[in-house]
């Protein structure tokens, strides 16, 4: 029959570069490529191949919003947060805090304490909806803190502040969140490197609660290309109202 | 300076923590991005959600662009599908969109979208598949610009799964024995 005509290194590697797979056989290309780096050079040839389809998507404008948001995420996130924002200013002096101090478990207890001296001393009339934090730890034997994560509904922005050395050897670090017993949830890339306001997208707002799990894992650049995490799970932390 | 020099240029920029640099590379890519997410995944609101992050995405990244290996326009296109996909896989159990892509013709590209580097050889692409059976390029093409998974076509087009499988791998690498 023709269709033994494709060799089956060539069906997955295929497969992949277009995105058609899902479950378990995604699964199992996922785990190949972090492993195999003739099928990864495979992948990225075809990818390679197909790339010049998109020129014929044709260009649509996105509204204005977009680029005033990815300002405000990137540049303006720990600078100057909205001025009702006292949870942002509090924020804004623990990362100076942090930058103030060695690296470090120590540093983080630090940076935990600040947070929660941070939060307004006078309560405003409406109270400000309260405030989550989790350590997010490494899954290995040393269980070292690598990034402690405070998520501020009122922004709807999870404030990161790394406390280790980088550990995402050169992939791209994926933050998620696991509620119970599903699966888990894209909250995006993240970095390892600098402390950073992280926005989460409005529908999944509502998944950050106390309990939930934050988890960090290394992916491929750009993210997991399945909407599951693809690498190995590094770091992990339990959500707890502060 | 070419299109795509200037994107490597941008890019290089960006690495180098040049704010302006990620502004002009938005100016230049952001509508051809945002066209690419919203094939994939059509709700006006999620598709501006994930541009936003690819733009992050590429802020964080831009230092691990290499220009040897790859086109600019490709790299920054593969983090949108990746992410267009992510977000459309993680939807999970909700319908996805119901156009009717396998018989409609792909939008011809602007003539002056002076970004893209690979004009050439996207005629050199959509020339090789149109020498293919024209179903089996239209589902390619779906895979493609809608990253519909081999069930989720299979279903459309009513055929079975195996079928699908081999028509599509069987039009790539003739496809690709074309542009040889």
């Amino acid at each position: 029959m023709l269709a033994d005509m494709v060799p089956d290194d060539d069906a997955v590697a295929i497969d992949f570069a277009l995105g058609a797979l899902d479950g378990p056989s995604l699964r199992a290309a996922e785990l190949r490529l972090r492993r195999d780096p003739e099928f990864a050079a495979d992948v990225a040839r075809w990818q390679a191949d197909l790339s010049p389809l998109i020129d014929a998507v044709a260009p649509v404008a996105p509204p204005p919003t977009i680029w005033a948001s990815v300002e405000r995420e990137l540049f303006r996130g720990l600078v100057a947060a909205p001025a009702s924002s006292a949870i942002a200013r509090g924020v804004g002096a623990a990362v100076n805090l942090w930058r103030g101090l060695a690296f470090g478990a120590s540093s983080v207890a630090a940076v935990a304490i600040a947070l929660l001296v941070a939060r307004p001393a006078t309560p405003v009339a409406e109270a400000p909806p309260a405030l989550l934090a989790a350590s997010i730890a490494s899954t290995d034997a040393a269980k070292a803190i690598l990034i402690t994560a405070t998520y501020d509904p009122a922004r709807g922005a999870v404030i990161l502040t790394p406390s280790a050395k980088d550990a995402s050897h050169g992939l791209t670090p994926e933050l998620w969140v696991i509620v119970g017993k599903d699966k888990p949830l894209s909250l995006g890339v993240i970095d390892l490197h600098d402390p950073q306001a992280h926005r989460i997208p409005q529908a999944l707002r509502s998944k950050l609660t106390g309990g939930a799990t934050l988890a960090i894992s290394l992916e491929p650049a750009g993210g997991s290309p399945t909407g599951q995490p693809t690498g190995p799970v590094v770091a992990a932390g339990t959500l707890t109202v502060i | 300076m070419s299109g795509a020099l200037n994107v490597v240029a941008h890019l290089a920029g960006i690495a180098a923590g040049d704010r302006a640099a990620l502004k002009h590379l938005y100016d230049a890519t952001s509508a051809k991005l945002f066209g690419i997410i919203l094939r994939i995944l059509a709700e006006r609101s999620e598709a501006e959600d994930v541009l936003q992050e690819v733009y992050i995405t590429v802020w964080r990244k831009a230092a691990e662009f290499d220009a040897t290996r790859a086109s600019p326009i490709t790299w920054m296109a593969t983090i949108a599908r990746n992410r267009a996909i992510d977000r459309l896989r993680a939807r999970g159990s909700r319908p996805t969109t119901t156009l009717d892509l396998a018989t409609e013709v792909v939008e011809p590209s602007p003539a002056a979208d002076a970004l893209i580097d690979t004009a050439n050889d996207a005629r050199r692409v959509t020339a090789a598949l149109d020498r293919l059976d024209p179903r089996h390029a239209a589902i390619i093409r779906s895979a493609y610009y809608e990253g519909l998974t081999y069930e989720a076509l299979a279903a459309r087009e009513g055929i079975p799964i195996g079928t699908l499988k081999s028509w599509v791998r069987r039009g790539l690498i003739r496809m690709r024995g074309e542009l040889a």
